[in-house]
């Protein structure tokens, strides 16, 4: 920064342009060079760890998804061509089925309760007074680590825990929610959806603010009924909120598994088990540097078609309106 | 008229759900309570006999939290302080600043927000085992452990922030060109103009950004998990927690547990309860991009 | 031994009776530096062991040897490092790739393969594997070879036998424990009770789902005592749909279908309260048993694995641990040297009489309810006056057959598990059960090459 400082007022004092010429042209002329350097100074350090932690590590993932190597000595990275993707999707390979699968359904079973929640419940929210303090307690679950809301849930999931508890007040029998391989998944769905509905209810009531009043207006006039208007006014005008919640709750969902390593670690048998999950095993469980890094790319066009898939969708249906 | 009438529907959905989120963290707080053989037996019971503090005091002796803390603060600070005046300068130069390939580096910032962070998780450790002359390696990476025996580890991924930057630039562009010019013209350096004129009039994004990125760091699991499996010197908390609960003794493992989680959510919970304000409008811009 | 449990189950047990020491083993004490070499003479040298000895009595077992060694030698200190055993795999990995491996390492035998695969493990020096093949039973020196070459001084060693329920047994009217699988069904539907609105009341014969050790350690039991074998002998396909692996698939989804098994009750806590007849499980069990189960432990049986004909050559399985010294230790003579005075030097036993003499390791091994593969030891050590349950696990050191650990095994394991228990649920039949199996495990094991 202080280099940054240093050529700048040398040059203001010895630059025999700087008396001769009107202030438009030092706006315009020199001090745009001056700029430059000054600019790239500011910008050195993103760029540096931009280059380091951007660049560098995605031709080294590049490398390591067509290389066999385990993982201690640089000089022994053995290319193998295309042979870790191969691998993933062969006859017997668990990666398309569970892993992937599971990814997807865990992915969408989230999207699907955090959006059906928070769509419901900001829209209320908006009819009510005290707004600031109810999403705040929405909120709370976004702040704590997903250590302390796994370990409450799988607590709360327990024989002895909470939710048994009531189920068992109802006189229902108790569940082994994360035991039993068929409900295993959904019950981390719903802890996922119940951690991330916060932002996507701020995200929707925001959306929800910039609806003209004139439009409700309008309706009311037209004595159109609470769920006509819901279905006509507000949920078309709010498809730029919707759109952008549903698109970073599945990139969160398609890509996280700290959840799933704090509750479950993938069990029982593969039936949490998720791509990015598997991506970790691989590599630093079971040294597989290949393998691991084949998965990651894969899941990451799974991500982009997502994203895209759901852009088109939504860019078509706001054409046919 | 919808908004006339009393919206008894809208407080049924309203103070269910926020029960619901609510009762997990009671839940939490009651068990941190409860005394040996008082937490996981049948029936569930949801209040603890007495609430007395001897879970805490286990909690800190046993899990070691003290230590714990310190790391969780120091990679917390580090990150958050980078993370702002790397966001700061950088949006700066991209807001006010005229150069020869200012779209180009706008854009590539704007396209880190896209790269899901699991594709650099196997590189970033290897990166920072084959840093080199760290950790006793030699010019070209080798022979050494690198970077993963010191506490910046936990950091360095995290140093600069795509979003962060993006943010500030979107603040600094309103910032009117006429104040810096006529700061220029009084003599004043870039440097000064960003110190003394944009870095105030950014105070409150500031504290948004910092906000944002301070939870993010205090609450990230994953990256430590695999720093701290490496060298156990570096445990943040999210981590320690979870992998000493095997240590604790097992017919109190889950309240000692939950009065560590207590423990290490409130520095947070409070931070946010004092800012929220910040903190929410973060998430609302967040929608921007 | 079954990992797992010693981490979950029984080290937890272990830790109520040790109780109250906070042990903070990977955060406080095992948190040195990596050892970096001051270099200077007269400053000695730092051997680092990691293992997942890292609670109650397994960790002072282990730590009072270390100590007497570093009260009797100046130039080489040994200091211990320890994680659960879940974390182990993972932790010898990740500091292997980030340049801070363990000097000695103690594997589960069945990661061997992978870890000479990625250049972990050094082979063991000539004198020091004439010892090993010459002091252990076959099982042990086989879990701690890969591909003929000798990696480690075998440690823990478990062998697998059938648990019964005395009382459970003789109130069906069961005399003797059964010997060949007719017997065993037999026992197991004679024995099963459920009331009148079908829920199980006591399990004739226990299939463990609890994790990946006790839920694959009982079914490749059952195979080996069948004659048949989970690896193919080159290593690199599975055996399992031999008329050996199908007839346990066929004897496990009977024993489900009949109402003999009910694999979703957690059989490591319900067998201690009576709920169930028999079980197939490792020797360390008898241990937490006893702990646990206190005058009901009079009840416990255990006899030699049932083999499906009787006249059948005993077979079971054997899993184990071994001492090993990482590639890039700087002080891998030092490193042995240690292991051979730990696991092969002679010293008088304190629970025997007589002057008898063990090693220290074997010591170590039985006084937490463990065996190792020296047989004569565990014949000094297990004298009059011990548990005449270990007997079984005992004889079996002669005719137990190693887990497999080719490279993938680990892999090859879970993927068996996942198929057992889908088995068992009654999401597949025996023969897609056998077919997805071969699928799945073929592909992992094969790759790995």
């Amino acid at each position: 920064m202080v280099n940054a400082l240093a050529p700048e007022t040398t040059e203001r004092v010895h630059s025999p342009r700087a008396t001769g010429s009107t202030v438009d042209g030092r706006r315009r002329t020199r001090p745009r060079r001056r700029q430059a350097v000054v600019a790239y100074l500011f910008l050195a350090p993103t760029l540096l760890f931009f280059a380091v932690f951007l660049v560098l590590p995605l031709g080294f993932a590049l490398l390591l998804s067509m290389s066999r190597w385990a993982g201690f000595d640089l000089g022994e990275i053995d290319p193998v061509g295309l042979d870790n993707f191969t691998d993933l999707f062969v006859d017997g390979s668990t990666f398309l089925t569970p892993i992937l699968t599971n990814t997807l359904l865990f992915a969408l079973g989230t999207v699907a309760l955090a959006l059906t929640g928070s769509v419901l419940v900001a829209n209320c929210i908006d009819k009510l007074r005290f707004q600031g303090l109810w999403r705040t307690l929405y909120f709370l679950p976004i702040v704590t680590t997903v250590v302390a809301i796994g370990n409450v849930w799988k607590y709360m999931y327990e024989p002895g825990g909470l939710v048994n508890g009531v189920l068992n007040a109802l006189g229902l029998g108790s569940v082994a929610f994360l035991q039993d391989p068929d409900t295993a998944l959904p019950s981390v769905v719903v802890v996922q959806a119940w951690a991330s509905v916060g932002t996507a209810i701020l995200i929707l009531t925001a959306g929800l603010k910039s609806i003209p009043e004139s439009y409700y207006e309008a309706a009311a006039l037209d004595g159109a009924g609470p769920i006509t208007v819901f279905w006509k006014i507000t949920l078309p005008l709010l498809r730029p909120s919707l759109l952008f919640v549903c698109i970073t709750q599945f990139l969160t969902g398609l890509q996280s598994f700290a959840l799933i390593i704090v509750m479950t670690k993938g069990g029982p048998g593969d039936a949490t088990n998720v791509a990015a999950l598997e991506m970790y095993r691989q590599a630093f469980s079971y040294g597989d540097w290949g393998t691991a890094s084949a998965a990651a790319f894969v899941l990451f066009v799974v991500v982009l078609v997502v994203t895209l898939v759901q852009l088109w969708i939504f860019r078509r249906k706001g054409e046919d309106t | 008229m919808i908004r006339r009438r009393f919206p008894w529907f809208s407080y049924l959905v309203v103070v269910t759900g926020a029960v619901l989120t609510v009762v997990p963290f009671l839940d939490m707080v009651m068990t941190s309570f409860k005394g040996p053989g008082e937490s996981g037996t049948l029936p569930y019971r949801f209040l603890p006999e007495a609430f007395d503090l001897s879970n805490y005091r286990a909690a800190i002796d046993q899990l070691d939290l003290p230590v714990l803390f310190r790391n969780s603060v120091i990679a917390t600070a580090v990150i958050t302080g980078s993370v702002l005046l790397t966001s700061s300068l950088a949006g700066y130069a991209l807001a006010k600043l005229r150069f020869p390939g200012r779209n180009f580096i706008f854009r590539l910032v704007l396209s880190t927000m896209m790269f899901p962070p699991f594709l650099f998780f196997i590189p970033h450790f290897l990166i920072l085992v084959h840093w080199p002359l760290a950790g006793g390696n030699d010019l070209f990476g080798r022979g050494g452990a690198g970077l993963t025996v010191s506490i910046t580890a936990l950091a360095m991924p995290f140093l600069v922030n795509g979003f962060g930057i993006f943010l500030m630039r979107q603040f600094m562009v309103s910032i009117p060109d006429e104040v810096l010019e006529a700061a220029r013209i009084d003599g004043a350096g870039e440097f000064a103009v960003w110190w003394r004129i944009v870095v105030p009039q950014t105070k409150p994004v500031m504290v948004t950004l910092g906000l944002l990125t301070f939870v993010d760091a205090w609450n990230e699991y994953i990256w430590a998990l695999l720093v701290s499996t490496a060298n156990p010197d570096v445990m943040t908390l999210p981590v320690g927690i979870q992998l000493l609960q095997d240590y604790v003794d097992p017919t109190r493992t889950m309240p000692i547990v939950m009065a560590g989680l207590v423990l290490s959510i409130l520095p947070v919970l409070i931070l946010f309860l004092l800012l929220q304000k910040y903190y929410i409008r973060g998430v609302m811009l967040s929608g921007l991009k | 031994m079954t990992p797992s449990h010693r981490t979950g189950a029984l080290s937890r047990r272990h830790f109520a009776l040790t109780l109250p020491s906070a042990l903070l083993t990977s955060g406080a004490s095992g948190c040195a530096a990596p050892y970096q070499g001051t270099g200077r003479p007269g400053d000695p040298i730092v051997l680092t062991l990691l293992s997942h000895y890292a609670s109650g009595t397994l960790k002072e077992a282990l730590q009072r040897p270390v100590d007497e060694w570093n009260a009797t030698h100046d130039r080489v200190r040994v200091r211990t490092k320890a994680v659960e055993f879940t974390d182990l795999l993972t932790t010898f990995m990740v500091r292997q790739a980030a340049g801070q491996g363990a000097d000695i390492l103690h594997p589960y035998c069945l990661w061997n393969g992978q870890l000479v695969q990625a250049g972990v493990l050094r082979p063991a020096p000539s004198e020091h594997a004439e010892e090993i093949r010459r002091g252990y039973g076959g099982a042990a020196v086989g879990a701690s070879s890969v591909g003929g070459t000798i990696y480690g001084y075998p440690t823990e060693v478990q062998t697998y036998a059938l648990y019964y329920n005395k009382r459970l047994l003789r109130e069906a009217g069961v005399e003797r424990p059964p010997r060949t699988w007719h017997e065993l069904e037999e026992a197991a539907y004679r024995t099963a009770r459920r009331d009148r609105y079908g829920n199980t009341l006591v399990q004739g014969f226990g299939l463990s789902t609890y994790d990946d050790s006790t839920t694959v350690g009982q079914t490749l039991a059952l195979l080996n005592a069948a004659g048949g074998t989970f690896v193919s002998a080159d290593g690199r396909s599975t055996a399992i749909d031999s008329p050996a692996g199908r007839a346990v698939l066929d004897l496990e989804h009977r024993l489900v279908v009949k109402g003999a098994s009910a694999p979703g009750v957690n059989v490591y806590k319900a067998f201690q309260s009576g709920q169930v007849a028999m079980v197939v499980s490792a020797g360390w069990w008898t241990g937490s048993l006893k702990a646990e189960m206190g005058k009901d432990y009079r009840d416990v049986g255990v006899a030699p694995l049932p083999v499906p004909e009787a006249g059948d050559k005993r077979a079971t399985l054997s899993t184990g641990f071994m001492l090993g010294v990482n590639t890039a230790s700087e002080h891998p003579r030092e490193a042995w040297e240690f292991l051979r005075w730990l696991n092969t030097e002679k010293v008088s036993a304190k629970s025997a009489n007589r002057g008898a003499t063990t090693t220290r390791m074997s010591s170590l091994q039985v006084s937490v309810g463990s065996l190792t593969g020296r047989a004569e030891d565990m014949r000094t050590l297990l004298g009059e006056g011990s548990d005449p349950n270990l007997r079984p696990f005992l004889d079996a050191l002669a005719y137990a057959v190693p887990e497999p650990n080719v490279p993938g095994a680990q892999q090859a394991k879970s993927l068996l598990r996942k198929n057992i228990e889908a088995l068992w649920t009654g999401q597949q039949s025996v023969d897609e059960s056998l077919r997805t199996i071969r699928r799945q495990v073929d592909q992992e094991v094969s790759r790995s090459w």
